[in-house]
């Protein structure tokens, strides 16, 4: 009995002194799913830094509209010409400072720029630059012109993906970021959390949030509690299984593709007519609101219908496994051996439920007469088969991958997947190629025109992959503020987008 | 005591020397970190100039010899993913698995130790049921289970803990008490066991018989003699706890080695891989030399 009142009085003790969760109305919490190794602005076009970092600590020339659909906007350029010859002038805002009360110029981007290639450290956005030479002259302190060679119309939307650091930043990963942003890093302990406070003499409009901390959970049973919980108010990836609460929980479109990769150069893949039974097979629609999510739509491109270009006149290949069955045998009476193995390689974790999703399209695939048989792999191992040089000796393969392209234009997708170079492509088609290259180079309604085209010619014509779904993601945010996820919270969240109720 | 901890030394050196060997080449085996590093769509360019930025692109001989001539000079070489050393991130991550493990172990000693007698001299009462319920949960529920359970109850309806993380005593709370289950359910089992051989001895009865209290014949003359094969069981889950408790870090945010452990094998951090697998070596190496001292203390046929 002494035990009992004993217990009772420790819980109630617990109950009276518990912790206070209890905020300043405007300071915020954010919950990731993992922790940053870097703060690094250079590598903020990976997801899980640029959603501290991007617009938030550093800032970028020109930024993508994706929530007022403006397109491209201006950031730390006010404006920006083409002057031909492949030479675009930026013209710089004037009267912003860094973080650490230099004020920016022209050198403090072609400083920038100097990172991003410098051998000394390995940026990642020096990939999106990749074959393109640029030479950057400061015309004065505040404007600069970048000249690209060969050419590169979508200069202007490139300068979205790099951050620009004071011309004293060294050649090396830095952990005390200075930018320009609305925030400065004002600390990190590793391994529990980042906090970013609002700078006073940011040179835009002062965002609602005073300061932001962001802590960093894998479990995202743990994540959804922590904002029901009051302990956060943002949880950006959440899993559907927790988004439950109609109140605090969205669903969106990610920005994610998911896609079967098809290798053509094996046996059968080669074959067109097996590639559309391939299509045909699968009962797409059977997966949404099933093993995958409510509001995910089918694919008829590898980029999400916001991107430029997007083809609103592709129909997904309908379900048909009898007309699926009828080229199988057409093709076998060619001489086609379309009972030879294929192996369907699915990377785990890649996006939820990805092994039913892969169990699922193998019995689809096999009832039509494929040979197909799951793999499951890690990260590691899927981006041997995925990526070129792909393995000698390798039997058919599928690849269940998973593609993000939210940058607003298609060429941060198509070459890699479909052009004969590129480093995830199965297509060897110099139509597609030239295609591709032309687009690439194409500027304003003409480019739109040019990747449509494209989009349709690998779709309906060479039926390049098996293209499956734009998938969504799911966001718990406290009732507390006035913001809704896009497209773009995958990649970066903008705290100046946030506000109270 | 001193030859004893001697040897144990040399011993225990000589094993780091082959783990150091064998996890640097067997690491290496996995492939190489430049793609899981770089994004996908990164140019050969960019690969090649990772792989020099970090000496990948030499024989993998002469990288050993780099790794040993850094190791002798205290150099662990730097974390590829973190860019920063390799040693300072595992420091880091052990100086909170360190007190986890050794907050949850003496509550785990000193509840089975009490809990564990009590049970073997009532057995069928209160503490032996208790110890039962207890050893039957943590044998049957995994522990990602009872710790969502445990947010569940404790965090979500009844508000009375922090669902996660690591600030205040408060958030050590169910960290603690999840880990605790496993190793006390085992424990306690292990002392009511070697409690119930040692209470039915002679010398007991004999103590019994002289009239001596039940209170100094339970903790005085048998636990002393029970407590052989406990010291062994205890440093069995002591070792298990300084690797790192991955579940209960994964779930609680709780930033320790396990989970940095698992993130570097899996992201190719190799330097960090070999850090955490010496730096646990030598914790490990460290806790037995103190099992084999309470051994030789605990038991004189040992210290002779």
């Amino acid at each position: 009995m002494k035990l009992r009142h004993a217990l009772f009085g420790a819980l109630l003790a617990a109950t009276a002194m518990g912790p206070a969760y209890g905020q300043t109305n405007t300071d915020i919490t954010i919950v990731l799913s993992e922790e940053l190794d870097l703060v690094e602005p250079c590598m903020a076009t990976r997801s899980n830094i640029g959603r501290v970092i991007m617009q938030n600590v550093s800032e970028t020339l020109t930024q993508l509209d994706v929530r007022g659909g403006k397109g491209l906007m201006p950031r730390l350029a006010e404006s920006w010409e083409d002057r031909g010859d492949g030479t675009w002038r930026f013209n710089l805002r004037q009267g912003v400072t860094f973080s650490d009360g230099s004020s920016f110029d022209a050198n403090d981007v072609k400083h920038s720029f100097d990172r991003v290639f410098s051998d000394q450290i390995t940026c990642e956005s020096a990939r999106y630059f990749a074959d393109t030479d640029l030479t950057f002259t400061v015309v004065d302190d505040h404007t600069i012109d970048v000249k690209a060679e060969p050419a590169q119309p979508i200069l202007p939307l490139l300068m979205t993906l790099v951050t620009i650091v004071p011309s004293e930043t060294p050649m090396e990963f830095v952990r005390e970021p200075v930018g320009t942003g609305p925030y400065v890093l004002s600390e990190w302990v590793a391994g529990q959390h980042i906090l970013l406070k609002r700078r006073d003499d940011y040179w835009g409009e002062q965002p609602q949030v005073t300061s932001a901390r962001y802590v960093f959970r894998s479990d995202p049973a743990v994540r959804a509690a922590m904002v029901e919980t009051g302990e956060a108010d943002i949880a950006p990836q959440i899993t559907e299984v927790e988004a439950t609460n109609p109140a605090t929980d969205f669903t969106y479109p990610n920005s994610e593709t998911v896609y079967l990769r098809i290798d053509q150069t094996i046996e059968p893949m080669g074959d067109r007519r097996v590639r559309l039974a391939l299509n045909k097979a699968i009962d797409r629609e059977a997966f949404i609101g099933t093993i995958l999510a409510e509001g995910t739509e089918l694919a008829t491109a590898i980029v999400p219908p916001t991107t430029l270009g997007w083809n609103p006149n592709l129909k997904p290949h309908a379900y048909d496994p009898e007309g699926a069955k009828a080229l199988l045998e057409e093709a076998k009476a060619d001489g086609v051996n379309v009972e030879a193995p294929i192996e369907v390689i699915a990377r785990t974790e890649n996006f939820p439920h990805v092994t039913e999703v892969g169990e699922a399209l193998v019995q689809m695939l096999n009832e039509v007469g494929f040979n197909a048989k799951l793999r499951m792999v890690e990260v590691a191992e899927h981006e041997q088969f995925y990526s070129k040089p792909y393995p000698e000796g390798r039997p058919a393969q599928l690849i269940v991958a998973q593609h993000d392209n939210s940058r607003g234009d298609p060429v941060f997708s198509m070459y890699f997947k479909y052009h004969s170079q590129g480093t995830q492509s199965g297509v060897s088609d110099p139509k597609v190629d030239q295609m591709i290259e032309e687009a690439t180079a194409a500027t304003g309604d003409k480019r739109a025109e040019l990747w449509s085209q494209v989009m349709a010619y690998v779709h309906d014509e060479v039926v390049a992959d098996v293209l499956l779904f734009h998938m969504v993601g799911h966001s718990r945010v406290s009732e507390r503020l006035d913001f809704r996820p896009t497209i773009a919270t995958n990649s970066q969240l903008p705290l100046a987008e946030i506000g109270f109720k | 005591m001193t030859k004893l901890i001697g040897q144990r030394a040399i011993a225990s050196l000589l094993s780091l020397l082959a783990l150091l060997v064998l996890v640097f080449f067997l690491s290496r085996l996995t492939g190489d970190p430049t793609s899981l590093f770089l994004p996908i769509d990164a140019s050969q360019e960019m690969r090649d100039q990772f792989r020099a930025l970090h000496g990948l692109d030499d024989p993998l001989l002469v990288q050993f010899g780099r790794y040993v001539w850094d190791l002798i000079h205290f150099d662990l070489g730097d974390s590829i993913r973190k860019a920063r050393p390799a040693i300072d991130v595992v420091l880091e991550a052990y100086a909170w698995t360190l007190p986890l493990a050794l907050v949850t172990m003496s509550l785990v000693v000193a509840a089975a130790i009490v809990i564990g007698s009590l049970a073997a001299f009532h057995v069928g009462g209160f503490f032996d049921r208790f110890a039962s319920v207890v050893s039957l949960i943590g044998a049957s529920a995994p522990d990602f289970w009872i710790a969502i359970v445990a947010i569940v109850i404790f965090s979500i309806n009844l508000g009375w803990l922090p669902t996660s993380g690591v600030g205040t005593p408060w958030h050590w709370i169910l960290p603690v008490a999840v880990l605790f289950i496993r190793p006390f359910g085992l424990i306690v089992q292990v002392v009511r066991g070697s409690m119930l051989a040692a209470l039915s001895s002679l010398y007991v009865k004999t103590a019994r018989a002289k009239g001596v209290k039940e209170g100094k014949i339970i903790f005085i003359h048998a636990l002393r003699n029970a407590m052989l094969p406990v010291i062994t069981v205890i440093g069995d889950q002591a070792a298990a706890m300084l690797n790192g408790a991955v579940v209960v870090e994964t779930i609680f945010g709780f930033p320790g080695i396990g989970k940095l452990m698992i993130d570097s094998i899996l992201q190719r951090d190799f330097n960090v891989v070999l850090a955490a697998i010496m730096v646990t070596a030598i914790a490990i190496f460290l806790m037995n030399l103190l099992i084999d001292i309470a051994y030789s203390l605990l038991d004189p046929r040992i210290r002779h």
